[in-house]
């Protein structure tokens, strides 16, 4: 079993700058009293190890400001550790935001070309992707209708298409999963669904302890951005209903 | 570097992606559209002939429109991408926060979408050519070679200000004024041969029109595209391979620079 996902000793930090200098003369002034630049540390994680084995699911669990979207961000390497490393084997869909990326004034044809080439795809491979992607989306009267004209619903409906047909070997799925109406939820669900059974690696973040009880085989438990917990998804889950409740 | 080679070679769909909504974008809901990119350069030259024939008519320059448009086109090309680049990288900062790609893409598809404007603006300005009766001699074939050298010249500059923009948002602005000074410090609607030869500046003799070759690559390749297209003639080899050198050292310097922040630009947008 290899890992397709493995984080070592990673630590990440954000500073907050009270008075950042976003002009040039501010940051001169900035040279004479530089006493007023005040800035804050923040450790969104420290010295966080595990392994995602490729072909599981795996769960993140915590509350809210645990640093659940700090590791997918440097899962999906648009942030940099600060220390340690992150590794990642093979090609990431980031689902991290839906239709991120796309542009109002395109229509969904072009806006479904600019989203696979922003994941890193070929020319040729997301023209043959296309028909799917439309099928999926169900918006194919609407497909060449510029994406200002979309409802919100029907413009997550075709960011989850692209997303999750492109075949990516890591699917990152983050809170996404209220798309749209309970037809497509279940869609989207069976999607994810396919892909584990497909034997590829999804790494899931949600709230939603139940599912994450059922669908994921491995969970790990955040807390004020250190791991509390990692192991089979019941124990985890378990373990952190049972810290909630006791409060 | 080399994997930065890779990368931007799996991302170059992506590229052209953005090149071509650059060019979309900017006409969408036009009527003429894409028409605009041949129009506007067409429009500018007619004008030029009316002002320079009929209105002040250049006695000392013969075909003076001519003798503008060959060098304003470069320039434009120049200084849009230039312009446009500032904001390549903040422009997309919901992009850049939301999906990794290499981010050289954002000034590469800034710089390249212009590039494309100016081919078509040649193609217009070949037709003037015939019309103005402009030389059409074997040196025109260097054209693709000058182009390359303001091609790596502006990338640098790109690469540059679209990173110094992320960290001081007055570099547009700054930028503005700059490009505005050097175009009137540009042979562009004078020849460089009516600068003096000597000229005493504080009890010093200076050769102006030689510094405004040396000091300034652009001059050195604006008077390469005049020499070419207008006086069909072969470029100063010389000053040529100076400003390629130039412009090699500005890309190697630029992309450094970005190199050194592109990790931080989604902490820093």
């Amino acid at each position: 079993m290899s890992a397709a996902i493995s984080f070592d000793d990673v630590s990440k930090r954000f500073v907050l700058r009270h008075e950042r200098a976003y002009t040039v003369l501010e940051s001169m002034i900035g040279l004479v009293k530089p006493a007023r630049r005040s800035t804050e540390e923040f450790w969104a994680l420290r010295d966080v190890s595990f392994e995602i084995v490729a072909g599981e699911t795996f769960g993140i669990i915590g509350p809210n400001g645990a640093g659940k979207s700090t590791i997918l961000k440097l899962m999906a390497r648009i942030l940099e550790p600060t220390s340690g490393e992150v590794t990642v084997r093979g090609r990431i869909s980031p689902l991290l935001e839906l239709g991120a990326g796309f542009h109002p004034e395109l229509t969904g044809r072009e806006n479904v070309y600019l989203n696979a080439a922003l994941f890193g795809v070929s020319q040729a491979e997301a023209q043959d992707r296309y028909d799917e992607i439309v099928e999926f989306s169900e918006l194919r009267d609407f497909i060449d209708v510029p994406l200002k004209h979309y409802s919100s619903g029907m413009y997550m409906r075709l960011g989850f298409a692209v997303a999750a047909n492109i075949i990516p070997d890591v699917l990152l799925v983050d809170e996404v999963l209220a798309v749209g109406d309970e037809a497509f939820h279940k869609k989207c669900l069976s999607k994810i669904e396919e892909f584990r059974r497909e034997g590829r690696t999804i790494v899931f973040v949600s709230h939603d302890l139940p599912t994450v009880r059922r669908i994921c085989h491995q969970a790990m438990w955040l807390d004020r951005g250190q791991v509390r917990a990692v192991g089979p998804s019941e124990q985890v889950v378990d373990g952190y209903l049972r810290s909630s409740l006791a409060v | 570097m080399l994997q930065t080679w890779r990368e931007l070679l799996q991302y170059r769909f992506l590229l052209k992606q953005l090149v071509i909504v650059n060019l979309k974008v900017r006409y969408k809901n036009s009527v003429l559209g894409f028409l605009w990119t041949l129009l506007n350069p067409l429009f500018m030259m007619l004008v030029f002939t009316v002002l320079f024939t009929i209105m002040l008519p250049q006695a000392a320059v013969p075909n003076f429109p001519l003798f503008v448009l060959v060098a304003l086109l470069p320039w434009q090309f120049f200084s849009n991408s230039v312009m446009m680049s500032t904001s390549s990288v903040v422009g997309n900062a919901h992009l850049i926060k939301k999906v990794y790609f290499p981010r050289e893409v954002l000034p590469l598809s800034t710089v390249l979408s212009n590039l494309v404007n100016f081919a078509l603006a040649l193609v217009v300005l070949f037709g003037m050519m015939v019309v103005l009766r402009g030389p059409f001699t074997i040196w025109i074939l260097l054209l693709p070679l000058i182009i390359a050298v303001q091609l790596i010249f502006t990338l640098g500059w790109a690469f540059f200000l679209s990173t110094a923009t992320v960290f001081y948002r007055d570099v547009p602005m700054i930028m503005d004024v700059l490009m505005l000074a050097w175009f009137f410090l540009t042979p562009i609607f004078y020849p460089i041969t009516i600068l003096p030869q000597s000229k005493e500046v504080f009890g010093i003799v200076l050769n102006v029109q030689r510094l405004a070759y040396v000091l300034n690559p652009m001059a050195s390749l604006i008077a390469s595209y005049r020499v070419i297209l207008y006086d069909g003639a072969p470029p100063a080899w010389d000053f040529l391979l100076r400003t390629t050198v130039t412009a090699i050292a500005f890309l190697i310097l630029g992309y450094l620079f970005f190199r050194r922040f592109r990790r931080s630009m989604a902490e820093e947008v």
